[in-house]
């Protein structure tokens, strides 16, 4: 080796060197200790497990580096500095109202929580809009840098399971095949969310970690725009179609042996769509669905002009018909049908 | 402007034209290194290198996303220093202090910092050799599209960080292959830079320079 060569080596190496040790930092945790609560019954699957393990692929961040947050802190809603129009994801229980801005979410996909005594992880994916929750018992899950059909794939720190977001399955480890047990989150305008909930409390951007966050990396949902309105995806899917603008926003939902979903759009015009197996109700107030499974038994739903909806001879709200309710999940259209190439399709309740 | 001297291949060891630069010490250091001082010693260069690199180094670091618009108000955060080795990315790491000023917000990372501003002094170098090459293409034995091609590693470290924005621009969609060819962009940016930068000296004439 020449002196040129020495002196360059000498200068560049412990930049590279720093930046491999970090490299080889922080690698998800292999304890099989199972504390996730899980449900009796799996969701319906659109593909073998096999064949989503094969399709996963790395999203670029290695685990963790997306950083969920596990100490979330809440202020009031009075002192938050929102705009009307910003995507809040909200959640109630117990009488407990939160609202996790998607400014925030973005950069963290999981906030491990507690709300109303319930230890739950709030989930949200950009690229696919999925905002979902799954009950985590003394677990936490984690951003695992892998993706499924563009959605995320969580991990449980505790297990080391991959679960993909969507369809809530696990699909390795000790926990493959094993369904989450999930709450209905809403995706709605933090506008909205405040207007039925106005004691909610908010996540607080002193998440631990330094970001950006009135800058969105991905585009704008207020104003729509970047990615949340163009006509592509980035990354590859199992399934695909052309029926509708890819960034149309659907409601879904699944049982184990079915699933469906609604057009929002259509669904807010119609205020109650029905499928063979399922119906949608529309809640004005939130501009979002409640799904229920029905059969041909099943009473008919009839939107009535004060927003609410009869079935048989009772008023009743989006929220409260009188039918077996399944968690309702709002995405994009293509990453619905990635997942539920099969999904049932919506038709108006006549 | 180039003056018709400059064509003429000057006799071994006269001295630089410019009155700034110490030819001696291009005279004692024959090799890659000691070109790159004697070229950097031209007022001319030193500067076009400090410039180059300085705008590199933001361009990269807002490509990063550690620049960013968006802020109101001035606010300095810092969390504790241990987190700079968390892994953001393949090859980016967690910020430790956030500076906020209004319209813009600055995330400090060391190790981001350390990283760029690495890359930015090669690329620096590479585009002001380039620069010189064509400036005074008697003095640097390479055409005219190889000096404009070394420049291109320099775009493939700022690629490394907002793969998916590029590639939803160019309407491509990801595959394994791609996303682990992102992975590696700022190490062979690095390997690129460095051979770019040593095939360049070794075809340059530092006493033809003029500034």
């Amino acid at each position: 080796m020449n002196r040129t060569s020495r002196s360059m080596a000498a200068f560049f190496v412990p930049v590279i060197g720093i930046a491999a040790v970090g490299h080889l930092i922080g690698a998800p945790g292999g304890d099989l200790v199972d504390s996730l609560p899980l449900a009796d019954e799996p969701y319906v699957l659109g593909d073998p497990i096999v064949a989503y393990r094969s399709f996963m692929m790395s999203g670029g961040p290695p685990p963790d580096g997306i950083p969920s947050i596990d100490q979330p802190s809440f202020v009031e809603a009075h002192e938050v500095d929102m705009a009307p129009g910003d995507m809040v994801i909200g959640f109630v229980h117990e009488g407990e109202s939160r609202a996790y801005p998607q400014s925030i979410l973005v950069y963290h996909e999981i906030v491990n929580d507690q709300v109303g005594g319930l230890n739950v992880a709030v989930t949200y994916c950009p690229l696919t809009a999925t905002a979902q929750g799954f009950l985590r018992g003394e677990a936490t899950l984690g951003v695992s840098g892998q993706l499924l059909n563009s959605n995320m794939v969580m991990y449980d720190r505790e297990s080391g399971s991959y679960f993909s977001q969507i369809a809530a399955t696990g699909l390795n480890g000790t926990l493959e095949g094993r369904t989450l047990q999930e709450v209905g989150l809403i995706w709605t305008t933090w506008e909205r969310w405040r207007a039925v909930h106005p004691d909610t409390k908010v996540l607080s951007d002193r998440t631990g970690y330094l970001r950006n966050y009135a800058r969105d990396p991905y585009g704008s949902y207020n104003p729509p725009g970047g990615y949340y309105t163009e006509n592509g995806t980035i990354f590859p899917l199992m399934h695909q179609s052309s029926e509708h603008h890819l960034k149309t926003m659907v409601v879904g939902a699944r049982t184990s042996e079915r699933s469906v979903h609604f057009i929002l759009n259509e669904l807010a015009s119609a205020r109650v769509l029905r499928s063979p197996s399922f119906v949608a109700a529309y809640d004005r107030d939130l501009h979002t669905g409640f799904v229920y499974q029905v059969d041909d038994a099943s009473p008919e739903v009839e939107a009535l002009d004060d927003g609410n909806f009869r079935v048989g001879d009772g008023s009743y709200a989006a929220d409260a018909l009188p039918l077996r309710q399944v968690v309702a999940v709002q995405a994009f259209f293509f990453a619905w049908h990635a997942f539920y190439p099969n999904s049932e399709v919506a038709r108006s309740d006549a | 402007m180039r003056s018709d001297r400059a064509a003429e291949p000057p006799p071994s060891g006269t001295t630089l034209a410019s009155g700034a630069r110490d030819s001696s010490s291009v005279a004692l250091s024959p090799g890659a290194l000691g070109k790159l001082c004697g070229i950097l010693r031209i007022p001319l260069y030193g500067g076009t290198f400090a410039a180059l690199s300085l705008a590199y180094f933001t361009l990269v670091i807002v490509a990063f996303g550690d620049l960013s618009a968006g802020g109101r108000g001035f606010e300095f955060v810092s969390v504790p220093l241990d987190r700079m080795f968390d892994r953001t990315g393949a090859f980016t790491f967690e910020p430790v202090a956030r500076l906020i000023v209004p319209g813009a917000t600055l995330l400090l990372s060391p190790i981001n910092l350390a990283v760029v501003g690495a890359l930015s002094i090669l690329a620096g170098m590479n585009l002001t050799v380039a620069f010189a090459s064509l400036r005074e293409p008697r003095a640097c034995r390479i055409s005219r599209t190889g000096s404009v091609l070394s420049g291109f590693p320099a775009l493939l470290a700022g690629g490394a960080c907002c793969a998916p924005a590029i590639l939803l621009v160019l309407g491509i969609q990801a595959s394994s292959l791609l996303i682990g060819l992102f992975r590696i962009l700022i190490p062979v940016s690095f390997v690129l830079l460095a051979a770019a930068l040593k095939f360049a000296l070794d075809r340059t004439d530092v006493e033809h320079l003029r500034s």
